[in-house]
């Protein structure tokens, strides 16, 4: 009996053939299908999966915020070790006991920051609310003690004027910090974190991930880390699951499923992850692993590539073949030229609107872009990169300088001439689900811009253009009369891009294009991106946080920060040999997964144990 | 702040601004003439002239105008004269040449047919709308926000569905129907229950005890101004809750714990108030005018029947200082929402 129970207490959740449905307009959805896994105490454990898998679901069903009219938990029990009460089945409680663990015992971190935090009270009083509401006999003073030395605990700057300073006033990696110290207000035994840096950038990513690896051997809290990047997690997990479809398909410590991956889905997400050490041709995607049919099911083990070396090996690029292709480019002639561009905006003014001071999210900013390379244009929020495609597509007029596209100067142009102008030079947004109308079917947004540069006789003849673009971004002709909402993410994204080549443009500006995306899609658009610039000879300037995209996809990288070149060059050269230390701190925060690092931070984490 | 307030209150004196000079020159644009009109039987030569001067209708039209704002405005420049002091009522600041400069309450002419100074006519009918639409909008925020917070809350339920159809009815009665059927049926035939008047103002001259406030009167006439507004808040108020009520924050806040009432009334609420603000700002400001129907069937001493005597009796300054009244309520309604957001968003910079 004795045994049993501390073999119990190892644990301290325990998720049993948990199955969840969820109700809608359009039917019976099942979100979890017999979902069995359990967190041992002081453990973190990665939960990995794309949009749609029930990662989030698993949490938020452990959380009960599931919402209640919708979502039915048909079987199985969620098994949590409380401090306070015991042994409990989290879904048989009732709200008053429920609400006393969440945020108590049970905290949780969003994806989000700059939506999971309410605008409209300061970021000390957040905390404070949750400090009040769990420990009893606390005065405000001695909560907001508490709560400025959570702050001090999570790295945040200036924490006195922070304490009073509203969300929209601080920056998202301090947003996500505020969450951080809430959900460790009152030392919770096990955290839930959602996605916490997916939002973020690279280099507050990787300090964000340090802080979580702190915490957690400072207090010995289990965390359950999701995620959709393996690579995130390999560094700070001890144990991984892998979900698909509402399943569990892969669970085993972190070494393992690295080293040997066991299920094909697992496979295709370690391969599909751009990878900064080699430059590979293709990137292997989930299909070259398995082969499914409409429903997810697997149907076939005739598969492309059996391991994730295998796949690796046969697409990697020789140095040779890279000497040649950058040979090739250095011959080519420029596109386009950006020369002095300055970009001011006004900040504050005084009474009469004449303006006092500046933001200036280009200083000075000069640089050639060669036919048919990829620029890879990579750097933090707020230096300054979006604003320069809004300027080269002559969206924003700049302060100062020139740009030439071919040799003319778009800034000072005929409205006539950048008309024609515009037929040249066009965009890939960021978010998909934003940038097409969802009250237009998909044939009309594709058309829409051939309308405007008449291009086709009639509507019959762009319609078979349609089609035939559609079949050029990997979709079936006959959605044409659908509508955005019912294609996924990365579907809406190829319609994206069908959009933008109606035009056949001969330069695309592509604005973070696949960082909305899950890992296992974006290698799927970052694929058909190359293959459509091969088949139209076009020429990229690739926009993103993710130096790991910018690294496959680029021929040449230019490293941005605020307002200003860090460096440029090829991308072996800048990974290999960063010139300067910004470039080389961004590189450093890449998550990189190896089995090395792996190995490193396994026992980091061991001997930490034994010194304690 | 600061700055905020006193650049609004400078812009807000260029709109009145503007408002005096287009409703002046409607003035002029109208047919009649505003000496007859004044004069009405006795139309003598002199008299006619003296009226006539006293509009300065012999100047050239941008003299006219100056002589309007200059009689408007609190600070002017008169001729230092008795008839004048009579006229203006004002108080003698310092002399620049024959002239006096002066302060004095903005003088908007006299009535055509009572010969009473517009603003003392404004100024006694206002205080009974101001009491009518203070409590109409107090009674339709209170009212209006409790139930799109219960209707929200309980989305799909019965109880939403009945507040959604009544509020629907309630947006779509017109004023004069529902006026006449409330006074009806609260004042007359459920009298004995309600104990409440069918018509009547808030003041009365008795000819015993005097001028009296009679609280009682407001009830009925502020309900039925108020059932639009309700409906329209009710609506707001639900509409903006269900969008508050699904953002990240709110799953952030059950998260942390907290119980139901927190999390709706702290962390929800006040995000959902914005948009019923505006709507109770453009309520409150256009009640100031508008509330002629229901003024007129419970015979409400106010703003609305004046204005509508003087719209039928083509008593051009009367219509002409109730205008500005009303653009200058709407400048000060306005600004005072515009503070009121930034209280209640830290977002919003002034």
């Amino acid at each position: 009996m004795k045994t049993q129970s501390t073999f119990e207490q190892d644990y301290i959740l325990e998720v049993n053939h948990l199955t969840v449905q969820f109700h809608g307009d359009h039917g019976i959805l099942t979100a979890l299908n017999d979902v069995s896994f359990k967190i041992r105490r002081g453990e973190t454990v990665g939960l990995v999966g794309e949009s749609g898998s029930g990662k989030s679901v698993s949490a938020l069903s452990m959380m009960r915020l599931l919402p209640q009219n919708k979502a039915k938990v048909l079987e199985g029990e969620i098994i949590f070790h409380s401090p306070t009460l015991g042994k409990v089945n989290l879904l048989r409680l009732n709200n008053q006991q429920i609400r006393n663990l969440r945020g108590g015992e049970m905290a949780m971190i969003f994806q989000d920051p700059m939506t999971s935090l309410n605008p409209v009270f300061t970021c000390g009083e957040q905390v404070v609310e949750t400090i009040l509401k769990h420990q009893k006999n606390i005065s405000y003073q001695q909560a907001k003690q508490k709560t400025l030395e959570l702050f001090e605990k999570v790295r945040l700057p200036r924490i006195e004027s922070i304490f009073k300073n509203y969300p929209h006033e601080i920056s998202g990696g301090q947003k996500q910090r505020i969450m951080i110290a809430m959900a460790l207000a009152c030392h919770p035994a096990l955290l839930i974190a959602d996605e916490p840096t997916t939002a973020l950038d690279v280099t507050v990513q990787h300090s964000i991930l340090e802080l979580l690896q702190e915490l957690r051997e400072d207090k010995n809290i289990s965390v359950l880390f999701i995620t959709h990047d393996l690579s995130v997690i390999s560094e700070i997990a001890d144990s991984v699951l892998v979900m698909y479809k509402g399943e569990v398909v892969e669970d085993g410590n972190i070494w393992d499923t690295f080293a040997n991956p066991k299920h094909p889905y697992t496979k295709g997400l370690l391969a599909c992850r751009p990878r900064v050490d080699m430059k590979l041709k293709v990137l292997p995607v989930i299909n070259d692993f398995m082969i499914t049919d409409d429903e997810g099911k697997i149907k076939s083990d005739e598969t492309r590539f059996k391991s994730v070396g295998q796949a690796i090996m046969m697409n990697y690029q020789s140095p040779k073949e890279l000497k040649e292709r950058h040979d090739f480019l250095l011959k080519q002639t420029k596109i386009l030229e950006v020369k002095n561009l300055k970009i001011h905006f006004p900040q504050d003014r005084n009474f009469f609107g004449k303006v006092k001071s500046y933001v200036k999210p280009i200083e000075n900013l000069s640089f050639d872009v060669y036919k048919g390379e990829t620029l890879g244009l990579v750097g933090e929020s707020g230096c300054g990169k979006t604003t320069l495609s809004r300027v080269i597509l002559g969206l924003l007029a700049p302060n100062e300088g020139e740009i030439l596209f071919e040799g003319e100067n778009i800034l000072t142009i005929s409205p006539k001439k950048m008309q024609e102008l515009r037929r040249d030079i066009q965009i890939i947004f960021q978010d998909p689900y934003s940038s097409l109308n969802p009250k237009m079917t998909v044939g009309e947004t594709i058309m829409e811009p051939m309308q405007i540069h008449n291009i086709g006789e009639n509507n019959k003849e762009r319609k078979e253009k349609v089609v035939e673009l559609l079949e050029t971004v990997g979709l079936n002709g006959a959605y044409l009369n659908r509508y955005p909402h019912e294609f996924s993410g990365g579907q809406m994204q190829r319609i994206s891009i069908a959009r933008t080549l109606s035009l056949t443009p001969k330069f695309i500006i592509c604005d973070e294009s696949v960082s909305a995306l899950d890992v296992s899609v974006q290698a799927q658009v970052l694929n058909l991106l190359n293959r459509l610039k091969e088949k139209y000879n076009l020429t990229y300037i690739f926009i993103s946080h993710d130096l790991s995209v910018i690294k496959f996809i680029s021929d040449r990288i230019m490293v941005m920060n605020a307002g200003k070149i860090e460096e440029i060059g090829f991308g072996e050269d800048i990974y290999h040999q960063p010139k300067q230390e910004y470039t080389r701190q961004l590189i450093e925060s890449i998550p990189k997964g190896s089995l090395e690092n792996i190995r490193k931070a396994m026992l980091k984490r061991k001997m930490g144990k034994v010194v304690k | 702040m600061f700055k905020f307030i006193l650049r609004r209150l400078i812009y807000g004196f260029f709109v009145i601004l503007g408002v005096i000079i287009v409703v002046f020159l409607l003035f002029h644009a109208l047919p009649g003439d505003p000496v007859s009109m004044m004069t009405g039987q006795r139309s003598d030569v002199m008299s006619r002239k003296v009226i006539s001067e006293e509009l300065g209708l012999e100047e050239p039209l941008p003299m006219q105008l100056l002589l309007y704002l200059n009689d408007i405005s609190v600070l002017s420049v008169h001729d230092d004269t008795a008839e004048n002091f009579q006229k203006y009522d004002y108080t003698r600041l310092f002399h620049v040449n024959q002239n006096i400069v002066v302060i004095k309450r903005p003088y908007l002419r006299r009535s055509f047919e009572t010969k009473k100074r517009v603003d003392e006519i404004i100024m006694e009918n206002a205080n009974g709308t101001f009491w009518l639409a203070g409590a109409a909008m107090l009674f339709a925020t209170f009212f209006g926000v409790l139930f799109g917070l219960i209707s929200a809350l309980y989305k799909g339920s019965f109880f939403d569905n009945a507040l959604v159809i009544i509020s629907v009815i309630g947006i779509s009665a017109p004023s004069f129907v529902a006026a006449i059927l409330i006074s009806m049926l609260f004042g007359y035939y459920l009298h004995d229950f309600t104990g409440l008047p069918m018509q009547g103002a808030l003041w009365d001259n008795d000819p015993f005890e005097g001028r009296q406030l009679h609280l009682k009167n407001l009830i009925l006439p502020a309900f039925t101004l108020g059932i639009r507004p309700l409906s329209t808040i009710m609506q707001m108020t639900r509409n903006a809750m269900l969008d508050v009520l699904s953002q990240d924050y709110i799953r952030t806040a059950k998260a942390k714990g907290l119980g139901k009432i927190q999390i709706n009334l702290k962390h929800a609420l006040r995000n959902a108030l914005n948009p019923v603000i505006t709507s109770v700002s453009a309520w409150l400001a256009s009640m100031m005018a508008g509330t002629f129907f229901i003024e007129y069937i419970f015979t409400w001493k106010g703003l609305g029947s004046v204005t509508i005597l003087a719209v039928e009796n083509k008593n051009l300054p009367v219509i002409m200082g109730v205008t500005l009244f009303v653009a200058l309520t709407f400048v000060l309604v306005n600004i005072i929402v515009d503070i009121l957001y930034s209280i209640i968003d830290p977002r919003v910079r002034l």
